[in-house]
């Protein structure tokens, strides 16, 4: 009996047996594991089994009802075996997924991620999904984000670039946010814009499912009493999944997703899975915008900071300038006075002593000197007085008709004719006239020596693209470029002190209003100045 | 011959605006401060007064303020070290104003046009 029967031998030769594959090396050698792994489903135990019962054997019944059970218990650890395989698949796409949105701190690569998660076939492979985030300002639900092919073909062409590739999921959704971002974002721009839902709409099915904070699965959405028909329109599908974005009791947006391309059924398996996601995903996506929002907040203190910087080191600066005026108003009167002094009782003697005194050229020379050393001192002055501009909006030709009243004694005494030719319909100009008025007069009457026989001074003004300029072309005092630009540096040469001094206050005090200036010298022709004057407070500096 | 009052702190500018003023045929009287000033105000009558913005302790356009609302019949001019008093509202009281020089030509000149001006309103007021 016993070696009749192939199932009851303790050991079988390999080619007897037809259930035995390759790998079941051991079965033929092991006679318990063989009659439950193999022998139940092996012909020749099933007709063994057969002729049992025919002979009314006993043991064939029981043996029968063994045999139906360990098929239902094998056909259920199958099944728990995939249900396991897949759940270790879930598992280890959500710690992917996790540990890919726990390095990002990006809102564009966090998005990208979520939506990539959601319709890649190696994660829940949804055929599409739009992303809605809550604007709190607005009080909107408003489309953000689409992901997802638009018909078969682009679907195959996405589909098929996928699977040739074979990424995983931080490079999918980094190609995605590398490659295809912006043109989703364009692709569904305006069904985006369609999407958008007043956070107050509470009958709304998008806000119903974000108050309620749980996964919701559409079905029969053109039917469906709390969609409206025309977002079904919209999203052109009967069944789509709703799932909400909480973090912390916040609602931070929605998740729509749909199979639009094949249809496929949503299952309330695919609906836990996502579930599953929602929260790192909004967790995410809140620290993202957390994130930015401290950016932002960073760049503005960076920013203020720098600011503070210049208004600290302004503060220092005006405090050294208001430490040159004070020392500006010592000298003032420690020098002008003793100054005024000398000079005055110099003259003073030279007019009560003989034509014949030899001592008069000795006075004359202190006379000359203290003249030369308060031009020094009015020099310095102005100097100070132009560190303080104070602008305001003037008349270009009134300021040039006071100047030429005020010089036309001294310029005519000294044989100079000038000429104005003021422009028509000028724009105000922002200057500090006091400044400007000084420096026409200065360019006006400079001590430029080498004088020509021309004795014409030309001054015209003309409105030119928002600024205004003035011209003038001294046809009388010719000297070289080098020489000119030299005399434009303040205090560049003491022993000149005095000497064409005037000119470089006057570019120190146009260069401090931002007021460009220009002075260009021809030893045969003159000088010509041009002075741009600034129409709005905004071409100050 | 008219007769002008000259306020200044320095002993020396007092000195030569004396004998400059006196010779151009002025009869001229020093005070060196406010107090001073005020005194010979009390006891004669002038028909100009020169005056130092910046007077030791005390402000010219002070006693400037002061000239002005009790003696507004007498002309004022005011000298000083800075040219940026010209521009400043407080001094616009004074009938005319003068940068300090030794160079005395152009406040000779003021003291003249100042008078000439009194001289005319009077005329006018006369008439």
């Amino acid at each position: 009996m016993n070696q009749k029967y192939c199932w009851n031998r303790d050991e079988i030769g390999q080619p007897d047996c037809p259930m035995v594959g390759v790998g079941d090396e051991e079965l033929p050698v092991s006679k318990q594991q063989r009659r439950l792994e193999i022998c139940g489903e092996c012909p020749a135990f099933v007709n063994d089994l057969k002729q049992l019962n025919a002979e009314n054997n006993p043991i064939a019944p029981l043996l029968t009802d063994l045999l139906n059970e360990n098929r239902r218990q094998k056909t259920q650890i199958q099944s728990l075996v995939s249900f396991l395989d897949n759940k270790t698949l879930e598992m280890r796409f959500l710690h992917e997924l996790g540990s890919v949105l726990q390095s990002s701190v990006d809102l564009d690569e966090v998005l990208s991620v979520a939506l990539t998660a959601i319709t890649a076939g190696k994660g829940f492979g949804m055929n599409r999904a739009f992303l809605l985030l809550c604007d709190r300002a607005a009080g909107i639900l408003g489309g953000h984000l689409g992901i997802g092919p638009s018909n078969w073909d682009e679907a195959s062409l996405v589909w098929g670039e996928i699977v040739q590739n074979d990424l995983n999921l931080q490079a999918m959704a980094q190609n995605f946010r590398q490659n295809k971002l912006s043109s989703e974002r364009a692709k569904f721009h305006d069904l985006l814009e369609k999407l958008s839902v007043p956070i107050a709409n509470k009958e709304h099915i998008f806000i119903k499912a974000l108050d309620g904070g749980r996964p919701v699965m559409v079905h029969g959405a053109f039917q469906h009493p709390d969609v409206p028909l025309e977002m079904a329109r919209l999203l052109g599908v009967d069944s789509f999944l709703l799932l909400p974005l909480i973090s912390r009791n916040r609602r931070i947006g929605m998740i729509i997703a749909d199979n639009c391309i094949t249809n496929r059924a949503i299952t309330e398996e695919d609906m836990h899975s996502i579930e599953t996601f929602a929260f790192p995903v909004a967790f995410a996506i809140e620290r993202a915008s957390l994130y930015d929002k401290l950016q932002v907040e960073l760049n503005r203190v960076t920013e203020a900071g720098k600011k503070l910087k210049e208004q600290q080191e302004l503060i220092v600066r005006m405090e050294n300038m208001a430490l040159v005026g004070r020392i500006t108003s010592s000298i003032a009167h420690s020098v002008r006075n003793p100054l005024m002094i000398i000079g005055g009782f110099a003259r003073s003697m030279l007019k009560n002593s003989q034509a014949s005194d030899p001592k008069r050229t000795f006075i004359e020379s202190i006379i000359a000197e203290t003249h030369q050393l308060e031009g020094v001192l009015d020099e310095i002055l102005n100097y100070s007085d132009s560190l303080y501009p104070t602008r305001d909006f003037w008349d270009v030709n009134q300021l040039i008709e006071a100047t030429l009243r005020d010089t036309a004694d001294a310029l005519t005494s000294l044989g100079y004719a000038t000429g104005y030719s003021p422009g028509h319909d000028l724009p105000t100009v922002y200057i500090d006239y006091k400044q400007l008025s000084y420096c026409l007069r200065t360019l006006l009457q400079n001590d430029i020596n080498s004088i020509g026989s021309d004795l014409s001074i030309a001054i015209s003004s003309i409105s030119v693209e928002g600024s205004v300029i003035i011209r003038i072309q001294d046809r009388s005092r010719h000297i070289s470029q080098t020489e000119l630009d030299h005399l434009l540096i303040p205090f560049s040469e003491t022993r000149d002190l005095g000497v064409g001094l005037g000119l470089a206050l006057c570019k120190t005090m146009l260069d401090k209003q931002g007021i460009l200036f220009t002075a260009v010298a021809n030893e045969h022709n003159g000088i010509h100045y041009s002075i741009t004057l600034p129409t709005s407070k905004e071409e100050q500096p | 011959m008219s007769r002008l009052l000259v306020v200044d702190d320095e002993a020396n500018i007092r000195l030569l605006y004396a004998e400059e003023l006196k010779d151009e045929g002025y009869d001229v009287v020093t005070a060196a401060s406010s107090a001073e000033a005020a005194e010979k105000l009390q006891n004669g009558t002038f028909d100009l007064a020169v005056l130092d913005i910046k007077l030791k302790n005390e402000s010219g356009i002070d006693l400037l303020q002061k000239l002005v609302k009790e003696r507004h019949e007498m002309p004022v001019i005011l000298c000083s070290a800075f040219s940026c008093y010209k521009d400043d509202f407080s001094a616009w009281l004074a009938d005319g104003y003068v940068v300090k020089s030794g160079d005395l030509a152009e406040l000779k000149h003021e003291i003249a046009r100042v008078l000439a001006r009194k001289a005319q309103k009077a005329k006018g007021e006369r008439i």
